[in-house]
């Protein structure tokens, strides 16, 4: 099996796993918290990421808006 | 070379009108529910001696939500940069150290962008784009994602997509010139103009797909997977930036492929630890494209309450990458460290390799009214001040044989967000 066979089959597993999963509502108040949240500022995050992004030569893993250059 | 500040085009201002008649129009209509405007600015200073960068990002966006199911935003972000670049890349074994020497650079981005976004009960669509100009740069792009919960709302998918229709300007080159042959874009003015004889547009378009899962595991860990890919086909090089390529001093424009794809994946985690009242964060991400170029991310975040309107975030960011196979500090010497690296050339330090380290902080205040409204008009209000310090390491880029100075920068941000 190839290692990418082997990450298409360890994800499936994961995400199959992730339905047996439950948290209850009334458990949920956490989980909405701003500070529990991934992109909790998206403007504060965009701005950032385009400055730092513009001196990498890397890009991804946080969200694609599209608008191009401002390369400075 | 010096660039002046860009006009607004006449688009541009066309598009803002349009969806600043649709934000009011979403208010007049529907006697709103909830109105918020969002303004911030980013402040960004690289210093070094003769090289300073600063830029200022200032914006300002309205969202208006008539209905529970529908959102409305409009927006403008303008790019105030100032500073200095280096216009032709030397490498160690160049015989004119000097030809490094910095030109200005002066130049005002403005963008104008707007959204809708449409909820259902498990569902979410955003449609979005934005159009922006600068004085040597244009660009068109649109944009979309769905979003939709699974499995009792623990777990969150989303499929995002944007295009981008850009140009940018370049010098004119006759077809049959050899790269080595062409010479760099002189400054910006007259770019864009029809009647402009040495000036020429070359387009730019870029494909970005993402597909994120967020998993709530227990009432507090929760996980994010995102995969992005990104296909780039047209100018990928500075056009103002020439690379020595002899010994001798002879020297061309920047020389990359056209083509570029590029693929992330970032995995992150959020853990509540209620003794502490706060939160901490992880993120790592792999990158790697076609230039051959690879990278890895590792970010922690720790983000803790003070008092119940009051929080902070203190953040730190590790980032290291290879550079791309057609890099070198030296394209006049031999290989493997100096010499030539094939049909492209490159000054570019983004592509050489190199790691960074960021340290920063946020306190973010926020108040949420209860019965009468905050100041007699605001239903919420939430101000956030930050300050990131970066620091580069460059393991091969120099200046002419010279490690550069601007090897750290400055991140602060200041934001107000008012709900009517």
């Amino acid at each position: 099996m190839s290692i990418f066979e082997t990450a298409m089959l360890a994800t499936v597993s994961v995400f199959v796993g992730a339905g047996c999963v439950t948290v209850r509502p009334e458990q949920r108040a956490v989980l909405a918290d701003p500070i529990m949240q991934f992109q909790g500022d998206a403007r504060e995050a965009a701005q950032r990421q385009h400055v730092i992004e513009n001196r990498e030569g890397s890009f991804g893993g946080s969200s694609v808006k599209g608008g191009g250059c401002g390369c400075n | 070379m010096r660039r002046s500040p860009a006009k607004p085009s006449a688009r541009l201002v066309r598009l803002a009108l349009l969806v600043a008649l649709m934000s009011f129009w979403g208010i007049r209509a529907s006697y709103a529910q909830a109105v918020e405007l969002d303004t911030r600015v980013l402040f960004f200073h690289e210093p070094a001696k003769g090289s300073t960068m600063t830029v200022y990002t200032p914006s300002a966006d309205l969202t208006v939500r008539p209905w529970d199911f529908l959102s409305v935003s409009a927006g403008w972000e303008a790019d105030i940069v100032s500073g200095a670049s280096e216009r032709v890349k030397a490498g160690p074994l160049a015989r004119n150290p000097d030809i490094t020497s910095g030109a200005s650079v002066k130049d005002t981005r403005h963008m104008a962008r707007g959204s809708f976004t449409v909820k259902r009960e498990v569902t979410q669509l955003t449609i979005g784009g934005s159009d922006s100009v600068e004085n040597d740069y244009k660009s068109r792009s649109f944009n979309a994602a769905a979003k939709t919960d699974l499995f009792q709302h623990d777990t969150e998918l989303e499929l995002a997509y944007a295009r981008n229709w850009d140009t940018i300007c370049d010098a004119v080159h006759t077809a049959n010139t050899d790269p080595t042959l062409r010479q760099p874009l002189d400054d910006s003015s007259r770019c864009f103009d029809p009647s402009a004889a040495n000036r020429a547009e070359r387009p730019i378009r870029t494909d970005a797909f993402q597909l994120s899962w967020s998993q709530a595991w227990t009432p507090e860990l929760v996980t994010q997977a995102v995969l992005t890919g990104q296909l780039q086909n047209g100018l990928l090089s500075d056009p103002y930036r020439a690379v020595v390529l002899t010994a001798a001093g002879q020297f061309a424009q920047e020389h990359h492929p056209d083509n570029r794809a590029r693929e992330a994946l970032a995995l992150r985690a959020a853990y509540y630890l209620r003794s502490l009242k706060g939160a901490v964060r992880v993120g790592v991400r792999g990158y790697r494209d076609t230039w051959n170029l690879w990278s890895g991310t590792v970010e922690l975040e720790g983000e803790k309450y003070l008092l119940p309107w009051l929080r902070l975030r203190a953040s730190g960011r590790y980032y290291n990458q290879t550079g791309a196979m057609f890099w070198s500090d030296d394209y006049t010497g031999g290989e493997p460290v100096h010499g030539p690296r094939g049909q492209y050339w490159s000054g570019d330090r983004e592509l050489s390799p190199f790691s960074s380290f960021l340290v920063g902080g946020r306190a973010l205040a926020s108040w949420t009214a209860d019965e009468r409204r905050i100041a007699g008009i605001f239903q919420a209000l939430q101000a956030a001040v930050g300050l990131d310090v970066l620091f580069y390491a460059y393991r091969d880029f120099t200046l002419a044989g010279r490690a550069p100075e601007d090897t750290r920068a400055y991140i602060g941000t200041l934001s107000l967000t008012a709900l009517f």
